[in-house]
């Protein structure tokens, strides 16, 4: 069971800690765990679990906040990495987003939360519906509130009722002049382009994103034009199993407000909307790079947020890179990127430049990754599309919305 | 003019985050000191108070130590605010360990918000209860979670379980059984949240009673699905030690094929299923079904044992029985198992994704392995924060079934956003699920990988390479090719930018050649030639050092080498100087192999080549070059010598004498095929942190023996759960007989000789007549069984909230009957002159040495104040020891006369248990002592109020001018005066003070055995020794406390030495608030040896009932002050 909860700030700095059991955790853990991680370098990218000298420590980086959890006793890893996603999310939801100072300005919700979220080292209420009637999040309306007759509580004085219901997950009692439901197909697509241009691996990811807002208990029945073609999924505990194994249709009765449905995952398709095609050719101590883009199959919308990054090899002195189309910027931690937006219709977007390698280096010995990133509004490339949703117990039929949108995820091209 | 409207961005957005701020607790985290936060505290208003402990906890999350507010805090429990309850409990929670005699203060009101309508104040009142953990209360926190476990309301049921483990750390053996019985009632709950929080604290409290899973497996099962995903990932984990250590080991599953395959492979391939696995070849194969013989059985005996049983024994015992297995087609309850897990393969937790895959992949048939695969790949992608953790699993998975994963090879390409980690891992599990038809695309991508701007991992890479020619021979060669001409890619860009990691990947290409090599030695003549002709150009220590081992291991191979091995000893000794340590080793150990294999005319070349280069060793700096030369010059002596070396020639195979012999022992081709290394994995349960950290976490424990649970109740199997209820109302019926039965269990005094009858007590009361006492005997058989019969019938009736709520005194709990049938028969004495000899004990109050002779003692006398009830008597006397007579002699109260902000006062003015905050003095000033002879005692009375019954009050003895600060230290024995009444008053109060008003202790008497000697040594007149006992007992009792003795039940047992089930009862009131303290002492033992003895103290004030019974028990622990 977890021991103890810190909140580091992206320097380091302790700025909360929440003893969860008799065992008291001392701070200095977080010293030690600091210097570790500054001494592996790659600090974002630290591993999840590590085995300090006197506890283990989970640890999850969210928008450069580091959740810290302890524990000296066995216990699920994935639980207590499960587990700081979640206060994560909750805090960000609260929060509106996560920041050093959103923490330390709210630091009392951050606490009753935590404090609500777990007990004795064991996760208690983590469904965000229920604590956000437990726990009000802070807004404009309680802080003015606040600032003018100096009186705020944002502790519920009653118990949510759906901690006793057989639905914890949804509010009791809601009530909505409009009935509205929202279904958005959220896509990501992780695709690996080797160094010969061959698509290696091209999969979309999927969410399944519902926003309700619906009076009462309703039902939903969600069905698919073609789930066959879907490899993978996870499901919101929401979801009724049997209707899925069955027939392959989602049955639920939705929290209130924004939610993640269902997850899924569309292995092996055989080709991506748009190609990324380095060329690197080094001789005498400088390297030649040249950069195309284009669509190669068009999803029928526009595609649009186009970027290319990568990060220049460790060997590379300078770089000069210009562009026909968009901009291109070298940060200061040698990544380049490059930002094309829309393709114009009349030319295709090229960059070029050349690198200067450190001195003695004949030619570039490693290649750079090449990261695209790109936005398709209105398509789901995995080809998934919905059937009907079918709503039940509800007094007047409401309004329901479709959206779909593909981006890119690991979108990869190897040089 | 316009200055004001220039608002730049930035002031904007400085100005906005200032709005943005406003309302915020900002403030009190930036700067929470800045004002005094004492006042603030005791403010009237919740606001302020509120803000005040805000700002503690800015203080506390900032790592400042602010546990001096601690009174001041834990007054505000009190408060009405559910917003500065949650606060106080929050700062609580944090400091009540470092100050466990203010936060007993608190107890009161957890108490009452125990009973409060409101579950999320019970709920908070429990959680903060067990969790500000002290042993004194844990009784307390024992009975309200117990009630709590009864609540109507799912979610402080869920609290109750999540005390548990709470109270289960404080490691009071006492509670384990009522704490079991509690988690056995929630286990049964009708609400699948309550059970996940039950599991948790089964997890944590008892995971080896795996009976009590027993009683409700079917339905845990069943109601998996909707337990929280948190209970979900535990219970999981029980549910498969259940049907572990219940039924044994699944027949089709991993665990069991592989010893199948493995202890009949003549008769190959018994299953399809077994083909599939063995697709890999056959050496792989065998391989690889000794990884998972080691998986399973590390699953079940934990790696330390298994590999210290392997390190001596031949790791094919006989022992894993084959009665250990059950078919999982024909087990139902292995089959729900799997059915009901099933479905969490879905979950959105990565850590019940993982949880239910660990069980299926422990549990379930092989064929159905593969439903596992998908879900924790899809793990992968949809959890960044868990993809390490997973991996790690997969990589044991993928070891030891390599064909599960195989088809899924794409899933492990390396993408750039992996850490080295990930990407390592990744490798690995890559490198072992190649197959020939996945191996081109996999090698594929090792190419890319290898220009990957992370060195580190490239060089991981090249390693990969050698692993998959290992496994797949058929691919040795392209491997081969591509790590040669990595090599002289390597050489050649070594030549420029030699940096270190550039270096570790040659070594690693070399390394992966010289494996490749090994599995076949003569078709790779050309590369070792190939190698050696780089020898040149190789600059990386190692690497050489390989090369040359080479060189050595396969001298006599082939055409080819033999012919060239002069040539390339003597490049190796003209470069010997320049090498480094290593390389010089192997330089020496490769010349010796070279000339123990030497044939005709090289041998002279040679073994001068050898010479000179053991010559140059001799001379070297490094010691181990040294030690190496004289060592092998030492063993080849011989041979060295030139007229030796004649008489070799002559006479080949003569004289072969021990060292020759020896040298080509050690030096001799003894080409070990590659004899793959045991296997010294470590393997824990999937899922598990110790798996990931590769030790044995603190708490770890394998699968429990399988078949080690019996199954001694047949009735419980079957579905006959006598438990399993449907509506609510009849479940918690079963519940309250779960409570009846934890409360026998927790009150231990049960009566061994209580079925006695009452005959007997005829005889023993022969026995007692030659004492002088005045003896009654009563019958005190009592009907109480059948009346609270009748009284648990009404509680079943009406088990509406408001009953339940309602736990006022009178409500009387049905553990009565338990405790009327305890006594039997029993005669009622009373002891005489007892008062006479009841001598209170005195304690020092100032050392005549500290004291410049002055001997000050003090003793708390039973009489009553005059002046108001909240002044206790104390008899003070002093004594000069000292030779000169001292004059004006007095005590004072020193700080009666300060402000009462100090922290004592304000803390103790709501606690109802003690004095209310009053200007009074605190001591009834003393007539001075105007001068005191040497040797002269003289004893004052003196009056005191002391603030609270556990703290010292300070004052001060001004003798011959001269101040004394002394502590005088409240006995909580007086806070009580005695209260006269009679039996029947006394168990009529008695019975209204159960359930949380009752604390009971256990301890040991010895008083009585020193009396029981003395008597023994004068035969004149021997006592009862019952009396004995009595008379200690009492006497104890009476001389550290202010009670009154209401009467002495002497036990009429068949035995005479048996003392077991003498009770006294003593009878008092609190003083300051009039409330009625009852004392039981229940005794068991032999009259002879130390008895045990049960001490039960009544009272309304739970706290103040506490102390008082710590202070019972502590002075009857104590040796007695010997009688005058």
């Amino acid at each position: 069971m977890l021991q103890c909860i810190f909140l580091l700030s992206d320097s380091g700095e302790v700025m909360l800690e929440k003893q969860l059991t008799g065992q008291r955790v001392d701070r200095s853990i977080c010293t030690w765990f600091w210097e570790h991680t500054v001494s592996q370098g790659d600090s974002p990218k630290l591993q999840s679990v590590i085995a300090s000298p006197t506890h283990y420590l989970f640890q999850v980086l969210r928008e450069g906040i580091t959740f810290l959890a302890c524990t000296q006793v066995e216990m699920p890893p994935l639980m207590g990495i499960e587990f700081l996603c979640r206060v994560a999310d909750v805090l960000t939801d609260y929060l509106g987003s996560l920041n050093e100072d959103l923490i330390k300005d709210n630091f009392v919700i951050v606490y009753e939360l935590l404090d609500e979220m777990i007990d004795n080292g064991f996760p208690l209420t983590t469904e965000p519906n229920i604590l956000r009637e437990m726990i009000a999040p802070p807004n404009i309306a309680n802080k003015m509130l606040s600032v003018v007759t100096g009186n705020s509580s944002n502790v519920s004085d009653i118990l949510p009722g759906a901690t006793s219901s057989c639905i914890p997950w949804r509010t009791t009692n809601l009530k909505y002049a409009n009935n509205e439901v929202y279904v958005d197909l959220v896509e990501e697509m992780d695709a690996i382009i080797n160094r010969d241009g061959v698509l290696v691996k091209c999969e979309i990811y999927g969410e399944v994103q519902v926003n309700s807002h619906l009076s009462g208990v309703p039902d939903l029945t969600l069905s698919f034009a073609n789930p066959a073609v879907l490899d993978d999924v996870r499901f919101h505990p929401c979801v009724r199993f049997r209707p899925w194994e069955a027939h392959q249709i989602l049955s639920f009765v939705p929290p209130d407000g924004q939610f993640k449905l269902m997850s899924y995952r569309v292995r092996k398709l055989k080709s991506s909307p748009i190609y990324v095609k380095p060329q690197l050719t080094s001789d005498a101590g400088t390297c030649r790079v040249s950069v195309l883009v284009g669509i190669r199959n068009d999803p029928g919308k526009t595609i649009d947020s186009i970027t290319v990054q990568f990060q220049l090899p460790s060997c590379v002195l300078s770089a000069d890179l210009n562009s026909n189309y968009g901009t291109v910027n070298i940060l200061a931690n040698k990544t380049c990127s490059w930002t094309i937006g829309k393709i114009p219709k009349d030319k295709a977007p090229a960059m070029s430049g050349t690198l200067l390698l450190e001195t003695g280096l004949e030619r570039l010995h490693v290649f750079p990754t090449f990261q695209v990133g790109f936005r398709i509004m209105g398509v789901a490339l995995s080809g998934l599309k919905i059937d009907k949703l079918d709503l039940k117990n509800l007094p007047k039929p409401p309004y329901k919305g479709f959206r779909a949108l593909t981006r890119a995820g690991e979108f990869e091209v190897r040089s | 003019m316009f200055n004001q409207f220039g608002a730049t961005a930035e002031t904007l957005s400085k100005a906005s985050t200032l709005v943005f701020r406003i309302g915020t607790d900002a403030h009190l985290y930036d700067d929470p000191d800045d004002v005094s936060i004492a006042p603030l505290l005791d403010s009237r208003f919740d606001s302020e108070k509120c803000e005040a402990l805000k700002r503690l906890l800015a203080l506390i999350a900032q790592g400042f130590e602010v546990s001096s507010f601690f009174p001041q805090v834990v007054k505000n429990v009190a408060s009405q605010s559910l917003e500065v309850k949650k606060l106080v409990y929050l700062y609580l929670l944090h400091y009540a360990q470092k100050r466990p005699n203010e936060a007993l203060l608190s107890i009161n009101y957890f108490q009452k918000d125990l009973g409060d309508p409101n579950p999320l104040v019970r709920a908070w009142a429990l959680r903060t209860m067990a969790g500000i953990r002290l042993h004194v209360i844990a009784p307390l926190v024992l009975v309200a979670a117990g009630k709590c476990a009864r609540d109507p309301s799912v979610y402080v049921r869920k609290c109750a379980a999540n005390a548990l483990p709470k109270l289960h750390d404080l490691r009071l053996e006492d509670n384990t059984v009522g704490i079991e019985e509690i988690i056995g009632i929630l286990l049964n709950d009708s609400s699948p949240c309550v059970v996940g929080a039950a599991a948790a604290a089964f997890s944590s409290v008892c995971p080896n009673n795996l009976s009590l899973i027993g009683r409700n497996y079917k339905r845990l099962c069943e109601v998996l699905p909707d337990v929280e995903e948190w209970g979900k990932i535990v219970l999981i984990g029980i549910l498969l030690r259940y049907v572990v250590a219940r039924h044994g080991l699944v027949k089709e599953s991993i665990m069991f094929s592989l010893h199948g395959t493995e202890n009949s492979r003549s008769e190959k391939d018994c299953s399809d299923t077994n083909s599939a696995l063995d697709d890999n070849g056959d050496s792989n194969g065998l391989y690889e079904s000794e990884l998972t013989n080691a998986v399973s059985r590390c699953y079940i005996e934990g790696p330390a044992e298994y590999l210290s049983r392997l390190s001596f024994m031949n790791k094919d015992s006989s022992e894993f029985n084959y009665a250990r297995f059950t078919s999982g087609k024909n087990n139902d309850d292995v089959k729900i198992l799997l059915q009901c897990t099933s479905p969490l393969l879905w979950s959105n937790n990565s850590a019940v994704v993982l949880a239910a895959a660990g069980v299926h992949w422990i549990m379930a048939p092989t064929e159905d392995l593969k439903r596992i695969i998908k879900p924790l790949l899809f793990v992968l992608r949809s959890s960044n924060a868990s993809k390490y953790v997973v991996l790690c699993n997969i990589q044991v998975f993928a070891k030891a079934i390599p064909s599960l994963f195989s088809r899924y090879f794409e899933d492990f390409f390396i993408c750039s956003s992996d850490s080295y980690q990930i990407k390592a891992l990744k490798l690995d599990i890559l490198a072992y699920i190649a197959t020939d038809s996945s191996i081109s695309f996999i090698l594929k991508e090792f190419q890319d990988y290898i220009r990957d701007p992370d060195r580190r991992f490239a060089a991981d890479t090249v390693a990969g390479i050698g692993i998959c020619a290992q496994r797949l021979p058929e691919m040795a060669n392209a491997c081969l090719e591509f790590l040669l001409a990595l090599t002289r890619q390597q050489l050649m860009t070594g030549e420029f930018g030699s940096v270190d990691t550039e270096a570790d990947i040659l070594i690693q290409a070399i390394m992966s050649i010289k494996s490749i090599i090994q599995l076949d030695p003569p078709s790779h003549e050309k590369v070792i030639i190939q190698l050696v002709r780089s020898l040149t150009s190789i600059k990386v220590p190692a690497a050489r050092a390989m090369v040359v081992w080479m060189v050595g291991e396969y001298n006599s191979l082939g055409d080819l080498i033999p012919r060239m091995l002069a040539t390339v000893l003597k490049y190796l000794a003209g470069c010997f100087a320049s090498e480094e340590v290593e390389t010089k080793l192997q330089i020496c150990n490769t010349a010796v192999k070279v000339l123990l294999g030497a044939k005709g005319n090289d041998l002279l070349t040679i073994k001068m080549v050898l010479i000179y280069v053991l010559e140059l060793a001799k001379c070297d700096l490094n010691y181990d070059v040294r030690d190496r030369a004289h060592f092998l010059k030492k063993l080849l002596s011989t041979y060295l010598d030139s007229q030796c070396l004649e008489e070799e020639t002559n006479r080949p195979g003569q004289h072969k004498d021990s060292s020759r012999l020896l040298a080509e022992n050690l030096f001799g081709k003894q080409n070990k095929s590659i004899s793959h290394e045991p296997i010294d994995h470590r393997f824990y349960l999937p899922g598990s942190l110790s798996q990931i950290v590769l030790h044995a976490a603190p708490g770890y424990e394998p699968l429990p023996k399988p078949c080690s649970l019996r199954c001694d109740d047949p009735e419980m199997d079957e579905n006959g759960d006598p438990y399993v209820t449907d509506d609510e109302d009849s479940a918690s019926e079963s519940l309250d007989e779960e409570i009846a039965s934890s409360y026998s269990s927790q009150h231990s005094n049960v009566d061994s000789s209580g079925t006695d009858g009452s005959e007997e007590a005829g005889s023993a009361s022969e026995d007692d007549d030659n004492s002088h006492q005045l003896i009654q005997f009563s019958d005190e058989r009592k009907n109480g069984a059948s009346q609270s019969a009748s009284d648990f019938g009404e509680l079943l009736s009406n088990r509406a909230l408001e009953s339940w709520l309602d736990d006022q005194p009178g409500f009387s709990k049905p553990n009565t009957s338990e405790h009327s049938q305890v006594r039997t028969s029993s005669a009622r004495i009373s002891i005489g002159d007892i008062g006479g000899q009841v001598r209170p004990k005195s304690y020092p109050l100032l050392d005549p040495v500290n004291g410049n002779g002055l001997r000050v003692d003090y003793s708390f006398s039973s009489e009553i104040s005059s002046i108001s009830p909240l002044f206790i008597c104390i008899e003070v006397s002093f004594k000069n020891c000292s030779k000169e007579t001292m004059s004006d002699i007095t005590l004072v109260d020193e700080e009666s006369g300060k402000g009462k902000d100090s922290v004592e006062q304000s803390s103790f003015s709501d606690e109802s248990s003690t004095i209310p905050q009053s200007n009074e003095p605190n001591l009834v000033s003393v007539e001075e002592i105007t001068s005191l002879d040497p040797g002269q005692t003289m004893t004052r009375s003196i009056q005191v109020r002391f603030h609270h019954h556990l703290l010292p009050l300070k004052l001060a003895i001004y003798c011959n001018g001269k101040r004394h600060p002394i502590k005088l230290r409240p006995d909580i024995g007086y806070f009580v005066k005695a209260l006269p009444m009679d039996v029947e008053v006394f168990t009529n109060k008695e019975s209204q003070l159960r359930g949380m008003f009752e604390c009971v202790r256990r301890c040991t008497f010895t008083d009585h055995i020193k009396e029981l000697d003395k008597d023994k040594g004068d035969n004149s007149l021997v006592e009862d020794k019952f009396l004995v006992i009595c008379r200690s007992l009492a006497l104890k009792m009476l001389s550290n406390a202010n009670l009154h003795l209401v009467s002495v039940d002497l036990p009429v047992a068949a035995k005479l030495d048996d003392a077991t089930g003498l009770c006294l009862r003593f009878s008092s009131k609190i003083l300051s608030t009039s409330a009625p303290c009852l004392i039981t002492i229940t005794v068991e033992g032999r009259c002879s040896e130390p008895l045990e003895m049960s001490v039960k103290v009544n009272c309304e004030e739970t706290v103040f009932g506490l102390n008082l019974l710590n202070r019972i028990v502590n002075f009857s622990v104590e040796p007695s002050h010997p009688h005058v």
